[in-house]
């Protein structure tokens, strides 16, 4: 009889905690798309007004009489430029904001991922992240 | 280059125009800004190819955005094929270092070509994208999805373009997504696929700043009207005009390539 009542008891905890289980993963794959969807959205609508701003300070303040000006700056000289405030410096930034948004919603999703207890696509997203991250480490040799 | 405000117009207006028909009518804003820049601006074709990356990511975040919000991409479907399209698309643009301007122009008008009968062919079709949760699906063929990724990654390194174009289809077609998902899965993984090659352009100093930039914000500011205010489907004899000057385009590039006539 304690036996069986213990099974019951048992079986109910699980049905519970299956439950329990369905109704937090929906809320956490939700959580994972909006967190997602945010990064996609802010990052490229905070590095289109960067470049945006850039621009509008090179025209006003007419910083490109210099020759050689529309090269790329190295990205260990943007910081020293970014403190004075140099317009094509700023405007380089929002460009590398923009690069770097695809990589973030890729963190995002790994740390989502880690979150929901989904470690394959964990072990995926940090794939994803190594092959760019070795592709620039390459690059930059 | 000097940046003046009628050049700072000019590229923010094709960046306009290509962000609004990329979102207009599925086909990336890439394959207009490469040709534009170098047929019209006079741009050598390695960075032209650098800024079509940049805004190709610029045009894809917003809509990526609302179709992962409305549960429409199948983001570990996305995730698992980015996998192969990022190996592919670092290949590409390593490529694309090796090549020619003007193999590279003659690679983009079969591009520009195939993407443009892709065009007619779906305008003929007309099936256009709802903001709707998909019926369940099953998916099939993962490794020939993981191979044709790594392809389309080799094609958007290489010429700049989202590689939306090949994605679709194979997901679509062999997969056995629905058509919409693929349209919004491809979509989700083009940010990703044009961020690994967009970096080693950007290494190389092919992604100029202040040709990048105002085009940039111009595909941005094209991609958020085009969604916003024209939620139908385009009229066909507007894309059948897109497709018709995409066919020029290939024509203009492929007789400049073997008469001369790209810039250094």
């Amino acid at each position: 009889m304690a036996g069986l009542r213990a099974s019951l008891a048992w079986r109910a905890g699980m049905l519970c905690e299956r439950g329990f289980r369905d109704m937090t993963n929906q809320p956490t794959e939700e959580k994972t798309r909006s967190a997602i969807a945010l990064i996609l959205r802010y990052g490229s609508l905070a590095s289109t007004l960067v470049m945006a701003l850039g621009l509008l300070l090179i025209l006003v303040r007419g910083a490109v009489a210099t020759p050689g000006s529309d090269l790329p700056i190295l990205p260990r000289m943007l910081l020293p430029r970014l403190v004075h405030f140099d317009p094509l410096a700023i405007t380089e930034s929002g460009i590398l904001l923009l690069l770097l948004t695809p990589i973030f919603r890729i963190i995002v999703a790994a740390v989502s991922f880690g979150l929901e207890r989904n470690y394959r696509y964990v072990w995926i997203s940090l794939g994803v992240l190594a092959v760019i991250f070795g592709s620039i480490g390459f690059a930059m040799k | 280059m000097e940046l003046t405000w009628l050049l700072l117009i000019e590229l923010v207006v094709l960046g306009v125009v290509a962000g609004g028909v990329g979102s207009l009518t599925g086909i990336g804003g890439g394959l207009v800004i490469t040709p534009v820049l170098t047929l019209v601006f006079g741009i050598p074709i390695h960075q032209a190819i650098g800024t079509s990356l940049c805004c190709v990511i610029a045009t894809s975040s917003g809509a990526a955005a609302s179709y992962v919000e409305h549960r429409l991409s199948d983001i570990r479907l996305g995730m698992t094929l980015e996998l192969a399209t990022t190996v592919g698309a670092v290949t590409g643009s390593l490529v694309a270092a090796l090549l020619s301007r003007e193999a590279l122009a003659v690679l983009f008008s079969f591009l520009l070509t195939y993407a443009g009968a892709t065009m007619v062919r779906r305008s003929l079709e007309a099936e256009a994208v709802v903001l709707e949760e998909a019926e369940p699906y099953q998916t099939k063929r993962l490794p020939l999805g993981l191979c044709g990724s790594g392809a389309a990654g080799v094609i958007s390194g290489m010429l700049g373009v989202g590689g939306g174009v090949v994605k679709v289809p194979l997901m679509f077609l062999a997969m056995g997504v629905p058509f919409k998902v693929a349209t919004a899965t491809s979509n989700f993984m083009i940010g990703v696929t044009a961020a690994a090659s967009a970096f080693i352009y950007y290494t190389r100093g092919d992604v100029r700043p202040l040709v990048t930039a105002p085009a940039a914000v111009g595909v941005y500011l094209g991609a958020a009207l085009g969604s916003r205010l024209m939620r139908r489907t385009p009229s066909r004899w507007l894309i059948m005009l897109f497709s018709f000057i995409m066919f020029y385009f290939a024509v203009v590039m492929v007789w400049k390539s073997f008469h001369g006539g790209f810039a250094r």
